[in-house]
């Protein structure tokens, strides 16, 4: 609720909950530390809803997980783009304040309409009520005062001279206004207002009707700075009441609806431009010509305006609605850099942490921000991602699983529109990595591996590696292979023991995400041998419906008291088992792939004999079988064959046919155990 | 500096020596004669200048010289107290950093005798001082020192003053001035104590003959109350005691010698002789009395073990050695370092004590050993690593003999020691060796005084009993540890500290090993190493089904294992001649240990070192057994990291390389053609190198690890599988390939090594570009349907109206709400202001009043006075 209502909303609740009111008082300080100079950097200001709301997440998935590594490491790949970039974001807000001159002859149809004055349209009542309680306390209190002015006159003056102490009751309710509040736009409050007047309903229609006539018609500014007012109204009226222009909700949304809708095609058809035409191109040429000084005014009140918008609407499908028809005209952008940083900034915060929906609106947004502007906003949407991605992925517990996977897939989307650029951030991220595994394993102290083992390192390293998967292909990536699977070793080689499974488990599906992409052979299956021994000992209670089903996609380290329990067994040998599978399915039609499944399945024929739990026997028993089938299907074919092991080609060759034909049980049993583990990794 | 309130006294003159007494080094004289420039500040002296800072105060009357001197003395006392240190000369103020990187200011006794070699080049310490040539540093010292000083002095003043004359508080002030006073004496003592020390430190090192009585005084700070006067008074009695401890042992007179009349010298002598003889007993005493206290263990210890090192031959040095064995294991790592080191040097120059510290030192460990049942810390045992035996390398030893011309000695010395059983040839050799001995052993003990080398013989076997006892000791410990009697005490920890030192001192010390023990020590030895069957001592207890389950029950990790198999191979390599075993059961074991490997949990470069020994310089397996293990390396390879990986293939090829006719499993013979063994097929999981037919096989792993990620792996594997092509009896493939061994293979590719490697910043030239913008509805990752599925969620007009009235309404509710509130505020504030009205009003009507009263009286009195 508290999310869905907003800045705003939450202000209120702040103020208006009685129990709320008290801590407000001791509490003010805090809330004046937020209100620190704007421009930081585009993830350093938190937005402050959000900020709340993780706040809780971490805490909880710190009592979860009881790992706490993940501030030691945060600043280590916190500034894995390094400083250069930390570039400040400048407002434009200052040079100008937003509105338009105004042509004074359009019309301002002023007539009596009290149509929607009347107040029975109230919202949700929720306010409603609050609203008339108060009003009656006003009256009775007002009352009160009328008969203390009467019994004694001087009583009036007295109060005149405490004029000043009384406004300050006033602005208590509403001096977070003050501390949040842009001061520009308080200004540019008081400059205006005198010469505005409210619109009505039927003016609005009429200046709609002028524009879709004409574009050129100067209704357009007002229209456009009615459309600022409006995105101003929750700041602005709150305690000035000299914002009237807008005082029906009609004129509001239809205001808002209207430019939001029309705004794109009004502007490319003042500027000639053809909907569908390559913009970026014509703007070029239109950016010096003479349409553009017109119409780049407007366009930058259009922006600035749905900026502020954003900021203030607060329902996800409002955004969304927002975000779509803000999309159209990305190509303008180009001239505002600086209202284009703002807006990245937005849209960055609306990705990490809005809902589904509007993350992805979001996110489709910035990717049309990074591939029709200049690749300056692509460096600025990839290195804002990254940052806020590495801040975000602090904690992986079910809840945001989702979530992290989505800013994974959709940043990757992102860098794979230029690769060129993101290969330069994928080095020097790997390289600062890699030096953190460098520096832990030459030291040994655990406050150096605790760096390693947490979320926020692991969700970096696997992001790279996805990376270089998805482009290695197209790309001479070999260098970043390289590194990256060193990296990876290096990891494992320095957490040993049970306990770090997890760690491994998924460092060997990086492996084989990797050796999957690049062809070269990555020996995987010694990660996974220390999991195979574990097997056997469960000591835990053998009615496993009362423990929870264990995740081991959502830990790292496992906490002491599941490590000899049966869930955790069989989870590991399940996880094992499919790395195996990967493994094996990669090189099932190689020559070698009798000796490489040789040591493998002598363990884990091994570790059936011992283990005690029915279901682990089971699903061991029946990858051994499989595995044999495809080794003894493997040695028969290669009996056949005369080349010897050096004739890479003929080994290139051998069984290629097979390879796309076969649908022999084994293949099927590694494709369906595959699936089986995307799904079982999925989020539920 | 010249603008101190005080009198500024020349600084002190070191103290006269006689010039006879100046020892000028030939060093010192070759160097000053090579840099004459060294010396020509000495010619540009102002004589004037120095004589005026001499003789400066000889204005003053003798008395107050005098006192001025007693009082610097004085002075020197409490400041020098806050530095726990030594005092510090100011002459040698720079500090000496010590080898475990403390810094140590040098103690004036110390500093003397170096002093004397300098005054007599630079014509008095202080001139060079104050003309600031080349002591900069060192007068900076001093005047920071005197700042402080006099600092000090003015806060005593000062408070003194304080105290004084507040006389209320005087019975108070009294009590905390006896404190103070209390306390200033106590420093004040403590800093005497130590100036004293200094002084007698000093006397003692510039003429021990004479000052020698003084050693008692010094033994009697080390009884003081003060532990910080008796760490002092332990630490400099040390550094006097290691200055003048003589190089030989002193005797005890017989009475017969006693009784004797003797000449002055000789009385003197015997007198400084028992003197110090007397003081170093009780000091050591006190040091073992010492060490059982917390606050002194560490003082103690580390003056036994530096005594140690610095006198192992002298008196009583088993008492010291005791001492110093007995905390070899302590838990404190700083204590247990410094006897380790200790005990290691002594086992290094044996020079000093003649063999006699070591023997004895091995015995006290090795009772160590036994009395804590093989429970210690393995650094106890690692100091064996560090003895010497190998008489052809023990230059130290031989010197004498090397002089004497004695050379042949060595080898007698030899023989015996090894009991080796005489072959005839030897026997005959021994009976030569004998005849010259004793020809030339009369002339020898004549003019050597060395102990002789029978008596070396004899200590040395001595030490090496010692040391396989303790050896033997602790792999009977762990193999009756891994019987199945004693498995549930000892399963599932690491029961065994020091096997692994101990296994380590066993592959060292191999060639020394008496072939009594040989039998029992490889059947030992192989039951560690995880033998299961066929070996007398365990036939009946086990019956194991597979080897796989062997770490379990002998409770011994891979490593260790491996270990155990490395030294019996070294133990066969340096006795290949008189013993005929097969250790065939060692390779099995290693066979079957490879899969037992697990990286990171166990040693990798103990693997190494295994295959380095067994497989890599072992001569020419035989053929069924070479193919097996090349086989099992292959698929070894494939399932570890690269390191291991490196390790096993460079064993391969010298596998390969080695044994020719084992080359035909690089090519596809369709059933191994003629050479295939006992069984035809090949058993991947078979235990038995023999029986696993792996002649039968083709090393198809190379193709798949061609394509290795690691290219020094790929490599390898290609120049291995390029082996094919040459000819049975070509060995080398290509000469710059046999470089590596399987351990600098290990190391060569471990994974700290791989992560240093560089990564180039520049972009390949073969990056995609920015895509085109027609592209860009492509997704890679993202779900494509589901994209497009939003732009059809996206809510319809009507609905967005909808929704922002809505969003208007709350907007300004919440605006309205806050207004209201904002009224309602004020209201109530006005009023509650209405009080602070009323009161404020009563007030001045009050005030008003009074005025007016006030006046009505004024105006009363006026009246009154005026009528």
């Amino acid at each position: 609720m508290a999310k869905k209502l907003g800045k705003k909303a939450r202000k209120f609740a702040r103020k208006g909950l009685q129990t709320v009111q008290k801590q407000k008082r001791k509490q003010r300080t805090f809330f004046k530390k937020k209100s620190a100079p704007r421009g930081r950097g585009l993830n350093g200001e938190a937005p402050d809803e959000n900020e709340e709301n993780l706040n809780h997440e971490r805490n909880v998935s710190q009592l979860d997980q009881n790992v706490g590594g993940g501030h030691v490491f945060d600043k280590n790949i916190g500034n894995l783009l390094g400083e250069e970039d930390e570039v400040e974001l400048e407002d434009d807000f200052s040079d100008s304040d937003g509105y338009l001159s105004e042509d004074t002859e359009c019309p301002y149809i002023s007539e009596n309409e009290n149509e929607n004055i009347s107040r029975d349209d109230t919202a949700r009542g929720t306010f409603q009520e609050e609203n008339t309680e108060i009003k009656m306390q006003i009256a009775k209190q007002k009352k009160e005062l009328d008969k203390l002015l009467a019994k004694d006159k001087e009583f009036a003056k007295f109060l005149e001279s405490r004029r000043s102490q009384l406004e300050q009751y006033d602005r208590m309710v509403s001096d977070d206004e003050e501390v949040e509040g842009d001061e520009e736009e308080e200004e540019e409050e008081e400059q205006e207002e005198q010469t505005r007047q409210p619109v009505t309903q039927t003016t609005l229609d009429v200046w709609c009707w002028l524009v879709t006539e004409d574009p050129n018609s100067p209704a357009l500014r007002n229209l456009l700075n009615l459309y600022h007012n409006a995105s101003l109204f929750g700041v602005i009226t709150s305690r000035n009441e000299k914002s009237a222009q807008i005082v029906s909700h009609e004129v509001y949304s239809t205001v808002i609806n209207f430019v939001l809708c029309e705004a794109d095609g009004i502007f490319r058809a003042l500027l000639g431009v053809a909907e569908n035409s390559n913009a970026e191109r014509i703007l070029m040429k239109l950016k010096s010509s003479k349409e553009w000084l017109n119409v780049g005014p407007l366009v930058k009140s259009y922006f600035k305006s749905s900026i502020k918008l954003l900021n203030q609407v607060t329902d996800t499908m409002l955004l969304v609605f927002l975000l779509f028809r803000l999309m159209s005209s990305v190509v303008f952008l180009h001239a505002f850099s600086s209202l284009g940083r703002r807006l990245i900034k937005i849209l960055v915060r609306f990705w990490s942490t809005g809902e589904d929906q509007l993350s992805t609106s979001a996110f489709l947004l910035m990717k049309e921000v990074a591939s029709q502007l200049s690749s300056d906003y692509f460096n600025i949407c990839m290195k804002a991602m990254y940052r806020t991605f590495v801040a975000r992925c602090k904690f992986v517990d079910d809840s945001n699983l989702a979530r992290i996977d989505f800013m994974k897939s959709s940043f990757l989307e992102i860098t794979s529109l230029d690769v060129q650029q993101s290969y330069l951030v994928a080095v020097s991220s790997l390289q600062r990595l890699g030096d953190v595994v460098k520096h832990s394993s030459t030291t040994k102290k655990k406050e150096d591996l605790m760096k390693i083992n947490n979320w926020q390192y692991i969700n970096c390293l696997n992001l790279w590696v996805k990376f270089i998967c998805l482009n290695y292909k197209e790309n001479n990536l070999q260098q970043l292979f390289d590194k990256a699977v060193r990296v990876i070793f290096g990891v494992t080689s320095l957490f040993t023991g049970p306990r770090f499974l997890p760690l491994k488990l998924k460092c060997a599906q990086m492996l084989n995400d990797l050796s999957l992409t690049s062809g070269h052979f990555i020996p995987v299956s010694s990660l996974v041998f220390e999991c195979l021994d574990l097997t056997g000992v469960v000591t835990g209670k053998m009615d496993g419906d009362e423990e929870p089903r264990l995740k081991l996609s959502t830990l790292l380290k496992v906490p002491g008291n599941l490590l000899k329990s049966r869930r955790f067994q069989e989870e590991c040998v399940r996880s094992s088992v499919e790395v195996l599978c990967t493994h094996f399915s990669q090189w099932s039609f190689h020559v070698s792939l009798p000796e490489l499944s040789t040591i493998p399945l002598i363990l884990l024929k091994r570790c059936h004999e011992k283990a005690t739990v029915e279901s682990v026997r089971r699903l061991i028993k029946r990858f051994i079988d499989q595995a044999e089938q495809n080794r003894d299907f493997l040695q028969m074919k290669r009996d056949g064959v005369s080349f010897s092991p050096n004739d890479q080609t003929s080994i290139d060759n051998f069984l290629l046919l097979e390879k796309s034909n076969v649908k022999s049980s084994f293949t099927q049993f590694y494709a369906s155990m595959l699936q089986n583990s995307q799904i079982r990794n999925m989020v539920k | 500096m010249g603008k101190r309130r005080k009198v500024i006294l020349p600084p002190e003159l070191p103290p006269e020596t006689p010039d006879e007494e100046f020892e000028i080094s030939d060093e010192d004289v070759e160097f000053f004669s090579e840099n004459r420039s060294f010396t020509n500040f000495l010619a540009s002296f102002d004589k004037k200048k120095i004589d005026k800072h001499v003789t400066r105060v000889a204005d003053k009357s003798e008395d107050e010289i005098e006192r001025l001197y007693e009082r610097r003395n004085r002075n020197n006392a409490p400041l020098d107290s806050r530095e726990n240190d030594l005092q510090v000369d100011p002459v040698d103020a720079l500090p000496i950093k010590t080898l475990d990187g403390k810094l140590q200011y040098r103690t004036t006794k110390n500093v003397r005798s170096e002093e004397g070699n300098v005054s007599t080049d630079l014509t008095g310490e202080e001139d060079g001082e104050k003309q600031g040539t080349n002591l900069i540093r060192l007068t900076k010292a001093e005047r920071n020192k005197k700042l402080k000083k006099e600092k000090k002095e003015a806060k005593k003043l000062k408070e003194d003053e304080d105290i004084a004359p507040n006389s209320p508080k005087e019975k108070l002030r009294s009590e905390v001035l006896k404190e103070v006073e209390e306390e200033i004496s106590a420093e004040e003592s403590f800093g005497a104590k130590k100036i004293k020390l200094a002084e007698i430190g000093m006397a003692l090192l510039e003429g021990p003959e004479a000052n020698i009585r003084s050693l008692k005084e010094l033994l009697d700070f080390c009884k003081d109350r003060d532990p910080q006067v008796v760490k002092l008074g332990l630490m400099s009695m040390l550094a006097v005691l290691k200055d003048i401890i003589p190089s030989y042992r002193i005797r005890e007179l017989t009475d017969k010698e006693l009784a004797m009349p003797v000449s002055e010298a000789v009385r003197k002598t015997r007198y400084y002789e028992y003197t110090l003889l007397r003081s170093y007993k009780s000091y050591l005493q006190k040091l073992i009395e010492l060490q059982k206290e917390a606050i002194f263990k560490l003082v103690a210890v580390r003056c036994m073990c530096t005594l140690l090192e610095a006198a192992p031959h002298f008196n009583l040095s088993e008492k010291l050695l005791a001492g110093t064995v007995r905390n070899i294991s302590s838990s404190d790592d700083v204590i247990r370092k410094l006897c380790c080191e200790a005990i290691k040097s002594l086992f290094k120059n044996e020079g000093k004590h003649g063999g006699e510290g070591t023997v004895r030192a091995v015995r006290l460990i090795a009772q160590l050993v036994k009395k804590h049942n093989c429970q210690l810390h393995p650094d106890s045992l690692e100091v064996f690593l560090s003895l010497r035996f190998d008489e052809d390398l023990g230059k130290h030893e031989n010197k004498a003999e090397e002089k004497n011309k004695f050379t042949k000695n060595k080898k007698g010395k030899q023989e015996p020691m090894k009991h080796l059983p005489p072959s005839e040839k030897k026997k005959s050799k021994q009976e030569l060796i004998a005849k010259t001995r004793g020809e030339v052993y009369a002339d020898y003990k004549a003019v050597s005084f060395a102990p002789d080398s029978e008596k070396r013989q004899r200590m040395q076997s001595d030490t090496l009993s010692a040391v396989f006892e303790t050896y033997f000791r602790i792999l009977k410990h762990a193999v009756d540890a891994s019987d199945p009697r004693f498995m549930s005490e000892t399963s599932g920890f690491h029961a065994q500290p020091l096997l692994a030192p101990c296994l380590e001192g066993l592959g060292k010390f191999s060639h020394l090993i008496d072939l009594d023990f040989m039998a029992d020590l490889m059947s030992c030895l192989k039951q560690l190493s995880g033998f299961s069957s066929g070996t007398h001592l365990q036939s009946k207890t086990f019956n194991v089904k597979n080897s796989d389950s062997n770490r379990s029950y002998n409770g011994l990790t891979v490593s260790e294992r491996l270990q155990c198999c490395i030294v019996a191979f070294k133990i066969m390599k340096s006795n290949l001649d008189a013993l005929n075993v097969d250790l065939q059961d060692f390779f099995m074991q290693l066979y079957n240990l490879l899969l037992e490997y697990r990286p990171y949990r166990d040693r990798g470069e103990v693997l190494a070192e295994a295959l380095k020994t067994m497989l890599w310089d072992g001569r020419q397996h035989d053929m069924q057994r070479a193919a097996a293990f090349i086989k099992r390396l292959a698929t070894f390879s494939l399932s570890f990291g690269s390191s291991e990986a490196m390790a096993a293939l460079a064993t391969l090829k010298q596998l390969l390389q080695k044994n020719t006719k084992c080359r035909s499993l690089l090519e596809n013979d369709a059933g191994g053609g003629s050479i295939s063994g006992l069984v035809v097929k090949y058993q991947p999981e078979a235990t038995d190198p023999y029986l696993s037919g792996a002649l039968a096989s083709v090393l198809w792993e190379l193709s798949l690890l061609s394509k290795h990620y690691n290219p020094s792996v790929s490599q390898m594997a290609s120049n291995i599988l390029s082996m094919t092509n040459l000819k049975p009896t070509q060995n080398i493939v290509n000469p710059s390939l046999i470089a590596l061994n399987p351990i600098q293979a290990f190391w060569e590719s471990t994974v700290q090594k791989e992560l240093l490697k560089p990564m180039n910043a520049k972009v390949p030239p073969s990056l995609k570009r920015k895509r085109k913008r027609e592209q860009d509805t492509e997704y890679y990752v993202l779900d494509p349907q589901k994209l497009r599925n939003i732009d059809s969620e996206v809510i319809g007009e009507e609905e967005v109206k909808l929704r922002f009235e809505e969003h208007f309404k709350v907007l300004r509710d919440i605006s309205e709400n806050e207004r209201f509130k904002g009224e309602l505020n004020r209201t109530l504030a006005s009023i509650s202001l209405y009080d602070e009205f009323k009161r404020e009003k009563l007030e001045k009507e009050r005030s008003v009043a009074l005025k007016s009263g006030k006046k009505k009286a004024k105006v009363l009195v006026k009246h009154s006075s005026s009528s």
